[in-house]
């Protein structure tokens, strides 16, 4: 049992890693806790449940239209409700986290009206594939899952240190003030982390819905407050520090249902989120910085 | 304190006075019968009542408000036909929310000529005005409250919905019989009323009949990932998993668990009988047993012609909250009919004395608490299907 | 007679806002001092389950146990505000936050104690509990002309106002007086206050405490009031509902926590048909006020302009501003 337990908690926690990606873009650049994250997220698998099981499109379409209409949630997202508060003077760093609080329950609702309140079946034939090793049976799905995880994570990685664009998002984000001067365009690179992190939750969608078969308005919140017990484990703003920070949630939430008590399983992620808070602000990965403690 | 404070204050509290008498009677629906007046002696010697009704009617849970109404409307439709009763319904939303709950049913009951209450939808609801239904001594009664000790809130608070602690042994029984089953695995959701109510009652029913319970397990709302569950369940085998879950996540449950070449059977509350499951799970929904009182596709002609009604009418089948709101009107009509006059305390004396009344559920009769006396159907889902479990 | 006029569904929406000022105000008091909380959920949930366990389990009158509640949540608002000195802003408020939800998940599975999910049923109602005494002592409301449930809910409505009143007039003058100063420069700049010699970490844990205090009171009150408490009542939604009420109402002034709380809890009743769209209202509502306004409908500006409507005309003749300086 332990090694399926083992698949079980990798698979979860590459998709708990591919969602905090997103979080801790956002963090990294606009110092800001994109609350909404989780309810982009939810959007993009309820968008590849529309297109697989309502309209019968092949998936990687529905992959294609989830990234997109997470995409364009992100720049209104950044244009509505973040940039207003941008220009201001006076505006308590608190705005944003309250602005996209309210951004998570709008998106929330519309959902529930829109898609209705229940669970959403995930049907797909790509889902059913699957390998007997033993007595274990992997699913592709979940080997995909921690493929693409771990892709997007070098991808990333790779992207902000080697290109002109990600050097230029890591400039916005060490100092707004002195990159515009430099001649980044700010304003652009602000939307670009935006919309590039809200379609990797809606990535993380569908990968969702295609590994558990399911989709409901519910999950948005859930994974929002998983998302950010991770990046405060990785460390926000730290790439690496959210793919490891994800794997650990996953295994550690997996682990305890097997060997202990499932009821418990939540209360890791706040747990974890209280006792870095207080022992190591900036997280497993993240540097020292004067915000994090004092 | 200071003049500066002491104003502000007032006409703040002014406003608010104001602002809560405008909003006088907003919301509330009433449903009357045109009486046809020309048809003379039908309406004479007819019982008056007006009904309150608490229904969950916007919100998330909706549906379940909608069928409730509905069921209530329709019955009302042929008990006023009939002529011995005259029943007015007055409707109020609840939302779910067991605030909104206690609000409307202090409007209803600020109403001297409303008789009885039926509602509220949750068993969270009821739990908030029962109370206060009883101490002003309205009888109230709940179609679709299931979770334990409602009708032991007070002398005035029934349910007509067959209870966890009815229907949950009936399917176990069967099933352990049939499968010849000795080791049994319990999944259930913590965090909501209905199914940890359930849960108790699996539990409790697991440990009278002698059974071995391999392991207790969990999971919580929002949750799309039931495989660290599942897993540790399919390793220990079992013959029969007992879920306590409402039929979203139940179908998505059977789902995974079938996926993970998890066969045996599993036994739901009454969450878990929604036609719904098999729409969810497809195939994986085989092999499911429910106890429910309300079985659609029975071969009777009352509930086929309920059926006929329901859809002609609505335009869709009804399910189970249909079906009992509407036996509920019935109930308490009947009461009505035998108390000769809408009054509160002989309502209530009569809804006690209520014996094997013939509806579309079957017989029905309550116990000294208000609590349901009735069989519940036990049925498997077999190729795609409700059938029942014999 | 006087039935005629007391309305116990009126008397039933003004408690509950009654309840949410209290909880309105929690929030402006963390506030004041600078610091976000997202807890008052947790607190408000540690104050019901405490009140209405030892009301139940151990009979104590229900004062004591809305007293013992109020007090176990400001205890444990000291043990958490203690260690998140350290934390400013973002990282407090979630902070705070997870510490809702671990609470709340404790109350899940703490079954043996809370009950679960199931909740607690059966608390003593302050209004019933009191109609009973009376009655038990020989008095009838009926002499009042009033029915039963009439005059339950009015002794509610009363209590909840005197001790809304007390509430608002302790944190006036405490705003007026140096522990408000203190809040308020610590508010404006942590590193200037301390450098000043403000004790920062007193006075921060002080308004933490106080505001969970106050919602550890409202939870209490709630719990009496309704009578059944589940641990879903003290969930995530709540927090951001009470959030909502000081942002919308005004985060600077006591009197925005007032406003918001009223308007939020009538809000609902008066629209009904829009109930269905409420929780998009309350998102739309963080966006625009955070966009435009946000330090709340109600500021000190307004609150200017309401003082000099009300002042009488001498002022204008009066004051100083009017005098011809030589």
């Amino acid at each position: 049992m332990i090694l399926e337990q083992l698949i079980n908690g990798i698979t979860l926690g590459s998709i708990y890693a591919i969602v905090a990606l997103g979080f801790t873009l956002v963090f990294g650049v606009l110092g800001i806790i994109n609350m909404a994250h989780g309810e982009i997220f939810m959007f993009g698998a309820f968008i590849g449940v529309i297109m697989t099981s309502t309209l019968g499109l092949p998936i990687w379409v529905a992959f294609l239209a989830a990234i997109i209409v997470t995409a364009i949630l992100g720049y209104m997202l950044e244009r509505f409700a973040l940039r207003p508060l941008r220009g201001k003077q006076g505006v308590s760093h608190l705005a944003p986290l309250i602005s996209t609080i309210g951004v998570s329950i709008l998106l929330e609702n519309v959902s529930h009206h829109l898609f209705g309140a229940g669970n959403h079946p995930f049907r797909n034939a790509f889902a059913d594939i699957s390998f007997q090793i033993g007595s274990i049976t992997i699913y592709l799905v979940q080997i995909l899952i921690f493929v693409i995880s771990i892709l997007l994570m070098m991808a990333l990685s790779y992207w902000l240190s080697k290109t002109k664009a990600g050097k230029a998002l890591r400039a916005t984000a060490e100092n707004l003030e002195t990159a515009s001067l430099l001649g980044v365009n700010t304003k652009k690179i602000i939307v670009l982390t935006v919309v590039i992190a809200s379609a990797m939750g809606g990535i993380a969608g569908i990968l969702v819905g295609m590994a558990f078969n399911s989709v409901n308005p519910q999950m948005g919140l859930s994974m929002g407050l998983k998302g950010l017990a991770i990046i405060i484990l990785g460390g926000m703003g730290n790439v690496k520090g959210a793919m490891a920070g994800g794997l650990i949630l996953g295994l550690s939430e997996t682990l305890i249902v097997a060997y202990g008590d499932s009821g418990y399983r939540d209360a890791i992620a706040f747990i974890a989120i209280i006792i870095i808070l207080m022992l190591r602000p900036q997280g497993l990965f993240g540097q020292k910085t004067t915000e994090a403690g004092r | 304190m200071s003049k500066l404070v002491k104003k502000p204050f007032l006409l703040l509290a002014v406003l608010m006075l104001v602002v809560l008498s405008a909003c006088s009677g907003g919301g509330s629906e009433t449903a009357t019968e045109e009486k046809p007046a020309d048809e003379g002696g039908q309406a004479s010697g007819a019982i008056k009542a007006k009904i309150g009704v608490i229904s969950y009617i916007t919100g998330p849970g909706a549906a379940y408000g909608e069928a409730i109404t509905n069921g209530l409307k329709l019955a009302q439709k042929e008990i006023n036909a009939e002529g011995k009763v005259d029943i007015e319904l007055v409707i109020e939303d609840s939302a779910g929310e067991q605030e909104q709950a206690l609000s409307a049913a202090q409007k209803i009951m600020s109403d001297d000529d409303i008789v009885s209450i039926i509602g509220p939808t949750l068993s969270t609801e009821m739990n908030v005005v029962g109370p206060e239904a009883d101490l002003n001594g309205i009888p109230i009664m709940g179609t679709s409250t299931t979770a334990e000790g409602i009708p032991q809130i007070g002398e005035y608070v029934f349910r007509n919905s067959i209870p966890e602690a009815l229907a949950i042994p009936a399917s176990i029984k069967k099933a352990v019989e049939k499968y010849d089953a000795k080791k049994v695995a319990i999944l259930y959701g913590n965090d909501d009323v209905f199914t940890k109510s359930g849960f108790d009652t699996m539990e409790k029913t697991a440990k009278d009949m002698g059974l071995e319970i391999l392991t207790i397990e969990t999971f919580q709302k929002g949750q799309s990932d039931y495989n660290a569950q599942l897993t540790k369940i399919k390793s220990l085998n079992p013959d029969l998993i007992l879920a306590s879950a409402l039929y979203n996540e139940g179908a998505v449950i059977m789902g995974q668990a079938r996926k993970m070449g998890i066969d045996v059977p599993f036994v739901g509350g009454n969450g878990f009988n929604s036609p719904q499951v098999i729409e969810i799970a497809g195939e994986a929904a085989n092999g499911l047993i429910v106890a429910t009182p309300w079985f659609g596709e029975k071969d009777d002609p009352k509930v086929k012609s309920f059926n006929e009604k329901y859809e002609a009418e609505y335009k869709k089948l009804p399910d189970q909250f249909a079906a009992q709101a509407y036996d509920g009107l019935y109930i308490m009509a009947e009461a009505l009919k035998n108390a000769g006059e809408a009054d509160r305390d002989k309502v209530k004396d009569a809804l006690l004395e209520i014996k094997d009344l013939e509806g579309i559920l079957g017989k029905f009769s309550f116990d000294e608490e208000g609590d349901v006396v009735m069989d519940p159907t036990v049925l498997i889902i077999e190729d795609g299907q409700f059938k029942q479990f014999e | 007679m006087l039935g005629e006029f007391i309305n116990p569904y009126y008397l039933q929406v003004a408690s509950f806002i009654l309840i949410n000022i209290i909880l309105g105000l929690s929030i402006y008091v963390t506030l004041s001092s600078g610091q976000l909380s997202l807890g008052s959920a947790g607190f408000m949930g540690i104050g019901a389950y405490t009140s209405a366990l030892l009301t139940i389990n151990f009979d104590l009158p229900i004062i004591a146990g809305i007293i013992a509640g109020a007090l176990v949540a400001g205890i444990l608002g000291i043990l958490i505000g203690i260690p998140s000195l350290r934390l400013q802003g973002v990282y407090l408020a979630i902070a705070t936050l997870g510490f809702g939800e671990v609470i709340r998940v404790f109350f899940v599975n703490w079954e043996s104690v809370t009950k679960g999910a199931v909740g607690i049923s059966n608390i003593p109602h302050i209004g019933r509990e009191i109609f009973r005494m009376l009655r038990d002592s020989g008095f009838d409301p009926g002499v009042l002309g009033l029915k039963n449930n009439q005059f339950v809910f009015l002794t509610v409505f009363i209590l909840l106002l005197i001790v809304n009143i007390f509430v608002v007039w302790f944190l006036i003058r405490q705003n007026k007086s140096r522990v408000g100063r203190a809040f308020a420069s610590i508010k404006m700049d942590e590193k200037a206050a301390e450098a000043m010699g403000i004790n920062i970490t007193y006075y921060k844990v002080l308004a933490f405490t106080q505001g969970a205090v106050l919602s550890g009171f409202a939870g209490a009150l709630y719990a009496h009031v309704m009578a059944y408490i589940s641990p879903a009542d003290f969930a995530y939604h709540r927090a951001v509902e009470i959030l909502i009420f000081a942002v919308f109402g005004g985060s600077e002034v006591i009197w925005g926590a007032i406003f918001g709380a009223a308007f939020m809890t009538t809000m609902p009743e008066v629209l009904r048909f829009i109930s269905e769209y409420r929780y998009m209202i309350y998102g739309l509502v963080l966006i625009v006020m955070m966009a435009f306004r946000p330090q709340g409908i109600i500021d000190a500006q307004v609150l200017d302009w309401f003082k000099k409507r009300k002042l009488p005309k001498r002022r204008v003749d009066h004051g100083s501003s009017n005098q011809k300086h030589l």
